[in-house]
């Protein structure tokens, strides 16, 4: 090296006293160089090459004098064009040995001192470095094209010194182009991996505890406009724009150089560091499934893991996927099918877990309280799809979107599956002992809330039964519930139905669940011996039902307003006939007829009748004071309606017949109750508590 | 039996429902089952015997435990998987199922079934990892294959195969200690060119995605064979048997994928499967075990990474090639050169298999995940109706 070095200095120092300006240079080198001349300003440039002759001098005083870096690179810059235009290829061979040992000689000195100076070089410093690193690879890898290409050529002539030459210089490019890669990669990394400042989240983008608040969906799609709007101010990736463009261009020369592998596996190893990060400061957990199906709460699951995964699932793609294709586009803009690549193989290894993590919830024991849990999953996926063709390079998105249509398949398929168990939950309460008071039964309140939770996400349901039950009618023997209950709505209910437009499946497995809830409650009813109250739970659930499915607007547009007013006429059935087996014996003690035979009031009959109003009311006000009706509208309408019968009668009664009773004792004994008591005795009825017998408070 | 479709798996399918929708209600039901499981057993004999003989006789087919020699075993895995199902599931009374003593024996299955999601999921991350190992390799053989050879190429070569070299070396070292997300972000560390390689090693975990916390495949692969054991008596003959046949396949294939493949916590993955000797199915699948286990134990031993082919060939090269690296002065021995030039060949050839065959694997895992998902699926479906004949109905 040293000698070569020596022989070929006088060959270089003429030409550098008198720097002959070639006319074709000025004109050619900036049109036909591809890489910019450096862009830096003249000061900096001056005070450059001030610092290179000083070096320069350190280490070469014989020669005077030396040649700056600037000045070799022109040389070498001028060589490159003149063989990249093919010209003078016999001149190419011997012209190598000047001013191309200077600039290796320099490059490698340069090199020497940023290897052992600092040592550990900050990522601030690699962007404020000069650009000549960037610019002596651009120079070297291109030089040792033009060599290899150069060579073949000579091949042919055997000029096997001039080789032997050649060749050594052209180690001697390789090695030194082999270490200024290597000072690219580590400022590559430095600056991908250091220069980040550290991901802040966004504010969820799902609003959590979707069906207590489901309202809130409506503000989600401003939510959404949000978060677009502050995408731009939000830090991630968390790189300046200088480092973006850094980075971009050490990914350039790389890449050009050959070095596109190790350039790849620098950004992926750092990226994907990052996007675990993220991944774990939006708190998604990756878990197996078999921990998700056995070992974890559903309780867990479904208050922090899901709703984590519904919020990484939505920003994932809303913010950090198009955020990190961005970045993949900016640095490896000078290829992108590599940043295609790149981002292709990224986002997968974030969305395949994610989904992973969907199956598994999918997979996880049928039951009722999980509905709308993955109901929620389900709509987040469904969201995401359409997104999807922007979201994804080509090479990904087929795969992704199968993945994700599958995985939405699942969540529907066990969404389906849940919400048919409520079948199965009604028909295996068997319970033989008859709810006491009448009241609600435990059944009726569990089937209507699970059904007005249901009708927050109707839309859902409706596209879910409507998509995914096709595998329930895979064989024959599963129910084939849609078509029995087409049919019926075909033969019966038609004509009740306002529109003749068939059920949808979801409105017809509802409409199972009613029909079935309807018969199990017949069955409850005829439990009680009492009629009345048997009448009377009846309406009780019926009015239950009837309110709960009014509550939900989406659940009455489900059941339809036929089915409303029949569930009142039937309720005002119930009641008619609740009140007429309580009541009526009532009023038949008070009734006016048989009393005076002749115009003359019979003594011991009107005692009979106050001895046995007295008795029968009193026990229907013990009985029925403990009976439960917890609707307060309800329990009002029945007081007034019992009152508007009881009272007017009970007033008419003693007004006509009190007289006949002695005053006094007869009076006390047999008139027990005021019309103001009987008022305030009905008003205790219903309350759910067994009340002290009237005569005995009486007293 | 010498049916005339008895390669076919698929008319072997279209004919059992055929004749279940037939004989559904027919006395000689039970004559036609025995039939069918015979021709089960005998298929999942001749599949895997296929696979076992491929490796021995025919040496121009893939190598055992190759990248294509596993796409085969999963594709085998894929057929007796459908078969099963037909030979259980079609057309049959659902409440045969439910009873004993498949009451206990399908939900061990299913179990089983949800296990290999797991090893699924895991052994993709894996070859992911392996995915970035092709990578250095392929830097490798790029800077080799340049001629004339120079210092500068080799330097470059020499660096990559270190990282190769350790990183495989390092795989089971590190896959030992999780601590959260705290891993060695070492790949390619200043260290490889000053010489520390202390600090420099690489770890495979740096190389893909965490699979999940405290999720160990050899605790799985042991949780799923340990309770493994095969029918007597009279159930050996009914259909106790094919489910026994498919809980040893999936073992015996999850095993295998998670000993070819790099994938979390493989330390002590045990070397012993519960199979029943006598079995005739058997035979051919105990021969692939005691082969693959023989070679688990010397990976063991020596610590190396992966029991892929493709990769038991990569680690020796690039270790011949580091040697070479090491000794390399410019312009180079031409005689070493030359062998060089074939190791070099070598390592460009298994880069392209693994281009060519990487993918394509961890896609078909992909389709073996989802095809275990469905069958679980539709086994609890067919449970499902099994409970509504038994729940009594008002």
């Amino acid at each position: 090296m040293e000698k070569n070095l020596a022989e070929n200095s006088d060959s270089f120092a003429p030409r550098d006293e008198t720097p002959m300006p070639d006319p074709k240079r000025d004109g050619n080198a900036d049109a036909e160089e591809p890489p910019p001349p450096p862009s830096n300003n003249d000061e900096e440039q001056t005070e450059e090459e001030k610092k290179e002759e000083e070096t320069a001098e350190t280490v070469d005083a014989v020669e005077s004098p030396p040649p700056s870096l600037e000045k070799v690179s022109e040389e070498i810059d001028q060589f490159l064009v003149e063989t990249l235009e093919e010209k003078e290829k016999e001149r190419v061979s011997f012209e190598i040995h000047g001013y191309v040992g200077r600039f290796l000689d320099l490059i490698e000195e340069k090199l020497e001192k940023c290897e052992t100076g600092e040592g550990k070089a900050k990522w601030e410093e690699v962007i404020e470095k000069d650009t000549w690193l960037l610019e002596s690879v651009n120079r070297i890898s291109k030089f040792k094209k033009t060599l290899t290409r150069t060579q073949n050529h000579d091949e042919n002539e055997t000029m096997e010194e001039k080789n032997e030459g050649r060749d050594s210089i052209e180690n001697r490019v390789g090695v030194i182009l082999q270490r200024a890669m290597s000072f690219l990669e580590e400022d590559f990394r430095l600056l991908i991996e250091e220069s980040r400042t550290p991901t802040e989240l966004v504010p969820d983008v799902d609003p959590k505890g979707k069906h207590v608040e489901r309202s809130e969906q409506k503000e989600d799609n401003l939510d959404h406009q949000q978060h677009e709007e502050s995408e731009s101010e939000m830090n991630f990736p968390g790189y300046t724009d200088e480092a973006i463009a850094y980075m971009s261009k050490i990914a350039g020369e790389m890449l050009t150089g050959g070095y596109e592998s190790e350039c790849c596996q620098v950004y992926i190893v750092a990226r994907r560091t990052a996007f675990e990060e993220i991944l774990q400061k939006l708190g998604f957990e990756r878990i197996s499934i078999d921990d998700m199906i056995q070992k974890i709460q559903w309780e867990t699951l479904a208050r922090d893991m899901i709703p984590a995964w519904t919020n990484t699932f939505r920003q994932c793609t809303a913010v950090y996927l198009p955020g990190e294709r961005k970045l993949a586009e900016a640095v490896f803009s000078s290829q992108p099918s590599v940043a295609e690549n790149l981002f292709s193989s990224l986002s997968r290894g974030v969305v395949i877990p994610l989904l992973n993590f969907a199956e598994g919830a999918a997979m996880t024991k049928r039951a009722g309280e999980k509905l709308f849990k993955l109901l929620d999953m389900y709509e987040t996926l469904r969201d995401i799809i359409p997104k999807l063709d922007g979201l994804f390079p080509e090479e990904s998105l087929e795969e992704l979107t199968t993945e994700i249509n599958l995985a939405k398949s699942r969540l529907g398929e066990a969404a389906i599956s849940i919400f048919c168990e409520l079948e199965n939950s009604i028909k295996s309460e068997t319970a033989k002992n008859p709810v006491p008071g009448g009241a609600v039964h435990p059944l009726t309140r569990y089937i209507m809330n699970y059904l007005n939770i249901a009708g927050d996400y109707k839309e859902t349901l409706e596209q879910v039964f409507k998509d995914h039950s096709r595998i329930e009618h895979l064989d024959s023997t599963s129910r084939p519930f849609y078509q029995e209950n087409q049919n019926q709505n075909q033969n019966d209910v038609v004509d009740e139905k306002e529109s003749s437009t068939p059920l949808s499946p979801f409105t017809a497995q509802v409409m199972r669940v009613m029909e079935l809830l309807d018969t199990s409650l017949d069955g409850k009813a005829k439990l009680y011996r009492d009629v009345a109250l048997s009448n009377f739970f009846m309406m009780n659930n019926g009015r239950y039902i009837l309110q709960k499915i009014k509550g939900s607007s989406e659940m009455r547009q489900v059941m339809g307003d036929t089915w409303c007013k029949k569930k009142s006429f039937e309720l005002r059935n119930y009641h008619k006939n609740y009140q007429r087996e309580t009541w009526n014996r009532v009023l038949t003690c008070l009734s006016h007829e048989g009393l005076s035979v002749n115009g003359k009031v019979q003594k011991p009959v009107l005692k009979e009748r106050f001895k046995g109003f007295n008795a029968l009311f009193d026990e229907i006000h013990r009985t029925q004071s403990s009976w439960v009706v917890k609707d307060e509208q309800l329990q009002s309408e029945l007081r007034v309606s019992i009152s508007a019968v009881v009272i007017p009668a009970y007033r008419a009664f003693m007004g006509r017949f009190a007289q006949y009773l002695d005053a006094g004792r007869q009076t006390e004994k047999y008139v027990k109750f005021q019309p103001e008591d009987i008022e305030t005795y009905i008003d205790e009825l219903f309350e759910g508590k067994p009340q002290q017998s009237t005569g005995r408070r009486k007293t | 039996m010498p049916a005339p479709t008895e390669n076919n798996p698929g008319s072997f399918l279209g004919r059992i429902s055929i004749r279940r929708n037939q004989v559904m209600s027919m006395d000689g039901n039970h004559d036609q089952e025995l039939e069918d499981l015979e021709l089960f057993q005998k298929h999942v004999g001749d599949r895997f015997s296929e696979l076992f003989s491929s490796t021995t006789e025919d040496p121009s087919s893939d190598a055992l435990l190759s990248i294509g020699w596993l796409r085969k075993l999963l594709d085998e895995l894929l057929c007796c998987e459908a078969e099963f199902k037909a030979v259980v599931m079609m057309g049959r009374d659902p409440s045969q199922i439910s009873k004993p003593p498949l009451d206990k024996l399908l939900p061990e299955l299913l179990d089983r079934v949800i296990k290999s999601l797991d090893v699924c999921n895991a052994v993709t991350l894996g070859l992911d990892a392996v995915k970035n190992l092709q990578r250095l390799a392929e830097i490798a053989v790029s800077a080799l294959e340049t001629r004339p050879m120079g210092d500068g190429q080799v330097r470059r070569a020499k660096k990559a195969l270190n990282l190769l070299v350790t990183t495989m070396i390092h795989e089971d070292k590190d896959c030992g200690s999780t601590k959260g997300t705290e891993r060695s972000r070492s790949f390619g560390r200043k260290g490889f060119n000053g010489g520390n390689k202390d600090r420099g090693g690489g770890s495979l975990r740096a190389l893909s995605w965490t699979m999940a916390r405290n999720w160990s495949a050899s605790k799985q692969i042991h949780a799923m064979s340990s309770n493994l054991t095969a029918p007597r008596g009279a159930e050996a003959t009914g259909l106790a048997s094919p489910l026994y046949i498919m809980s040893t396949i999936l073992v015996f294939v999850m095993w295998t994928l998670a000993a070819a493949i790099p994938c979390q916590e493989r330390n002590g993955l045990s070397t012993h499967l519960p199979f029943q000797r006598q079995l005739a199915w058997a035979q051919p699948m105990i021969g692939l075990h005691e082969k693959i286990a023989e070679e688990w134990k010397k990976k063991e031993k020596k610590g190396t990474v992966g029991l892929l082919e493709e990769m038991q060939k990569m680690e020796k090269l690039g270790q011949s090639l580091t040697e070479f690296a090491d000794s390399f002065q410019f312009p180079g021995d031409n005689e070493r050169l030359d062998e060089v030039k074939v190791q070099v060949e070598e390592l460009a050839d298994i880069c392209r298999k693994m281009e060519e065959g990487l993918e394509p694997l961890q896609l078909q895992i992909r389709e073996v995940f989802h095809r275990l998902v469905r069958t679980r699926t539709e086994f609890l479906h067919v449970l499902d109706q099994a409970g509504k004949l038994s729940t009594p109905t008002m």
